[in-house]
């Protein structure tokens, strides 16, 4: 037991000190794909709040990124010598407002009505947000938006400023993500997915739960697309709140694995690996990640993380019988 | 007093009028059986008093309070649980943590984002006591979805009894289960409720005349006599209906 923790230390101090020199040894290229790795695992994992841990499909889960990206841009935009971290906070927060306006209808359906809702109000803010083309630059977006600094610099001059900066943020709410599935709170989450009716029987209110989960995803989800915007600083309709951010944590959770923690981590990995290969050869990566998903849905219904953690039960058996 | 108690209970589905008027007197802490023919409206009699359904008209009362159309939660928090026919436990999660939210719901804790509920050492402790008591403990880290048909029964049945009801509803908990499973649930339910209230559904008469202190026979939504089980098991009108010439 102790000697587990010991390497469990090591482990994370060397998990540390790698991700510290990082930037210095792969080069910016490099360091900007790792920061976008670490922004769409976040939105993946605040996606996956909802589809595995709660059982709630969400067709419009990029509305809580691209709030989270607007209410950043527009907090810089207009609030002259806003410091960064007060900038995220807003976006977050911007997201949690809209999280908090949608819950109370939401909370009461599941299942395909909650997936065509998240639908109709994603795409609603899609053609809100290029309609109001004077708050939000329509079609342009936000873009060129000031960029305050870590410390001195400006994070648009820095990147690995950046790197660091969203780093910390981000491995801040994946830890806080992984300890919310450890509370009481956690369980009562995944006893909603499993039976909601029981959940209801043995005396938790199944909406008001429902409505804290939904307002925590939404609260990663926006941390995560503020990230995002900062880091293009740039804004849009079509890259924040677009169809495709809606479906891409859906898919790169449904290939990494839904029932586990760390499958849609895995998930984006795979996505982003692929497109770089792929983006080599050809422009439709979409094709090549739906062949992917049908086949990972055919074949490995518990998605990668599953497939691998059956493999090691396998293995682990098998190991068992030569013992004995 | 009465601790259960349901006045002129009456509930239709749309034209389909299903309870007609039931008046069902329930007194503290005895074991109350429900029993009649398919069809006659003891599940939905179930569902009207355990708030599933609002009933059409009547009202229900729970130590003499008023609780008609209360939702599930609120009745799971005064006092009033129930399982259900059809298995209805967390099919992914482990006996161990099926029986743990029935615990953390009887202490109240549910918004609790703070700690880790395996640090939580009362909880675990009282959750593996329970196991204990209804020989589950072996099975505690099996999912629920692939313990045997006799032992999902038993965790449905704890889980209802494991939040410490005062009154607890059993809808039909020996259905479908073999003779010795079913001496064996007799066992468990007698172990696990002893100072509560007890109502519940049952087809097996063996089980009814073993458990039940009491019995109310329901036929078409009505009914049709109250009393001792030998009352019960000479009454005419219940023989002509629903006991007729099984032998009992």
């Amino acid at each position: 037991m102790k000697n587990n923790l010991s390497v469990k230390i090591i482990l994370w101090i060397a998990g540390l000190i790698l991700l510290t020199g990082l930037p210095h040894v792969i080069g910016i290229y490099y360091t900007n794909m790792v920061v976008a790795f670490a922004i769409f695992s976040v939105f993946a994992l605040s996606l996956n709040m909802l589809l595995g841990f709660t059982g709630l499909l969400s067709f419009g889960h990029a509305m809580f990124f691209g709030m989270g990206g607007y209410g950043t841009a527009l907090a810089l935009t207009h609030i002259p010598g806003l410091a960064v971290i007060p900038a995220v906070g807003i976006g977050a927060a911007t997201a949690v407002l809209l999280a908090l306006i949608l819950s109370p209808l939401v909370v009461r359906v599941s299942g395909t009505a909650f997936a065509m809702l998240h639908l109709a109000f994603g795409q609603l803010l899609f053609v809100v947000a290029l309609k109001l083309y004077k708050i939000t630059g329509g079609e342009d977006g936000i873009g060129n938006f000031p960029m305050p600094g870590l410390f001195t610099e400006s994070l648009s001059t820095s990147p690995v400023h950046f790197y660091y900066l969203a780093m910390i943020i981000l491995g801040l709410c994946v830890w806080l993500m992984w300890f919310v599935t450890k509370t009481p709170f956690g369980q009562i989450q995944v006893g909603i997915r499993d039976n909601a009716r029981r959940i209801d029987y043995l005396g938790y209110q199944v909406p008001q739960t429902k409505a804290v989960v939904y307002v925590l995803s939404a609260f990663f989800a926006g941390i995560a697309g503020s990230l995002y915007g900062l880091s293009h600083n740039l804004v849009s309709a079509e890259g924040s709140l677009g169809l495709w951010m809606s479906f891409y944590p859906i898919i790169a959770t449904m290939i990494g694995g839904v029932g586990s923690f760390f499958g849609p981590i895995l998930g984006v990995a795979v996505f982003q690996g692929i497109d770089e290969l792929i983006l080599r050869y050809t422009e439709s990566t979409e094709l090549v990640m739906g062949v992917i998903l049908i086949l990972v849905v055919m074949f490995l219904p518990a998605g990668l993380m599953g497939f691998i953690s059956s493999l090691m039960l396998r293995l682990k058996s098998r190991s068992c019988k030569n013992q004995s | 007093m009465n601790i259960l108690e349901t006045r002129n209970l009456q509930h239709s589905f749309g034209p389909l009028k299903v309870l007609f008027g039931v008046d069902l007197q329930i007194a503290q802490g005895e074991r109350h059986a429900v029993i009649g023919p398919n069809g006659a409206g003891k599940t939905t009699l179930f569902n009207t008093i355990t708030g599933t359904y609002r009933p059409t008209a009547g009202e229900v009362f729970f130590n003499g309070k008023n609780i008609t159309g209360f939702p599930p939660y609120r009745l799971a928090r005064i006092g009033v649980g129930r399982s259900f026919q059809i298995t209805s436990t967390f099919a992914n999660l482990t006996a161990f943590q099926n029986i743990r939210l029935a615990i953390l719901a009887k202490d109240g804790i549910r918004f609790n984002l703070f700690r880790k509920v395996d640090q939580m050492k009362k909880i675990s402790q009282e959750t593996d006591e329970m196991l204990q008591r209804i020989n589950l403990y072996e099975d505690r880290h099996t999912k629920a979805s692939a313990l045997s048909y006799g032992k999902s029964r038993a965790l449905e049945i704890s889980m209802a009894l494991a939040t410490d009801p005062e009154l607890v509803l059993l809808d039909e908990f020996a259905a479908g289960m073999s003779k010795e499973e079913t001496q064996d649930a007799v066992a468990l339910i007698r172990r696990l409720t002893e100072g509560k209230t007890v109502v519940l559904i049952e087809h097996d008469m063996d089980v009814v005349f073993s458990l039940a202190d009491r019995i109310t026979v329901l036929h078409y939504g009505k009914i049709l006599a109250t009393g001792k089980p030998e009352d019960i098991r000479n009454n005419q009108d219940v023989k002509d209906a629903y006991l007729g010439d099984l032998e009992v």
